[in-house]
């Protein structure tokens, strides 16, 4: 073993690529098409393990989101259960 | 002189004809001052994700804009106060 400290109870399961790097380099507000990408059936904004993104990609996605959510292009919450 | 974005929802029982003076009536400020409207883009009717004010649609609009900040912070009182303006929105692209 290379590294034997790093006994695997579960596979760290590879990174997902961050689909993100198909050439968006500003998220954009008003690209709703986009963000709903990155939020749930119910308007809650995914976690960055779910998307796979940076941090800062995910800090930029947030504010994203919480911009079009004031302007009514994103629910806050979608049609309660 | 900054760059600014502004985009702002009209209620929308304004007439579609009306809505470009409408928005010119709050960018006037801005001109005066020595500033400059690069792009108006009307998105027109578009349904909102909630309602607002007791209604369901509104009228889009991006501005882009090159401005003092006074002039701006001006405009965005107007647009608060006016009546037919369900939302308003400035912000600096480049901030990011």
């Amino acid at each position: 073993m290379a590294n034997p400290k790093s006994a695997p109870l579960r596979k760290p399961k590879k990174k997902p690529n961050p689909l993100e790097k198909e050439g968006i380099e500003y998220v954009d507000y008003k690209d709703t098409a986009l963000l709903r990408k990155f939020i749930s059936d119910r308007g809650k904004i995914r976690a960055r393990r779910v998307t796979g993104v940076t941090t800062q990609q995910q800090r930029q996605i947030a504010a994203a989101v919480k911009n079009a959510r004031e302007m009514a292009l994103l629910p806050y919450t979608s049609q309660t259960r | 002189m900054r760059h600014y974005e502004l985009m702002v929802i009209l209620d929308a029982n304004i007439e579609e004809a009306q809505v470009t003076p409408t928005l010119d009536r709050f960018l006037k400020g801005v001109k005066d001052a020595g500033g400059s409207v690069d792009k108006i883009d009307v998105w027109g009717r578009r349904r909102l994700a909630y309602e607002i004010n007791k209604s369901n649609e509104g009228i889009y609009a991006v501005v882009d804009l090159q401005s003092e900040p006074g002039p701006v912070a001006e405009m965005d009182r107007q647009l608060r106060l006016s009546e037919s303006v369900l939302r308003a929105k400035v912000l600096r692209p480049e901030l990011r």
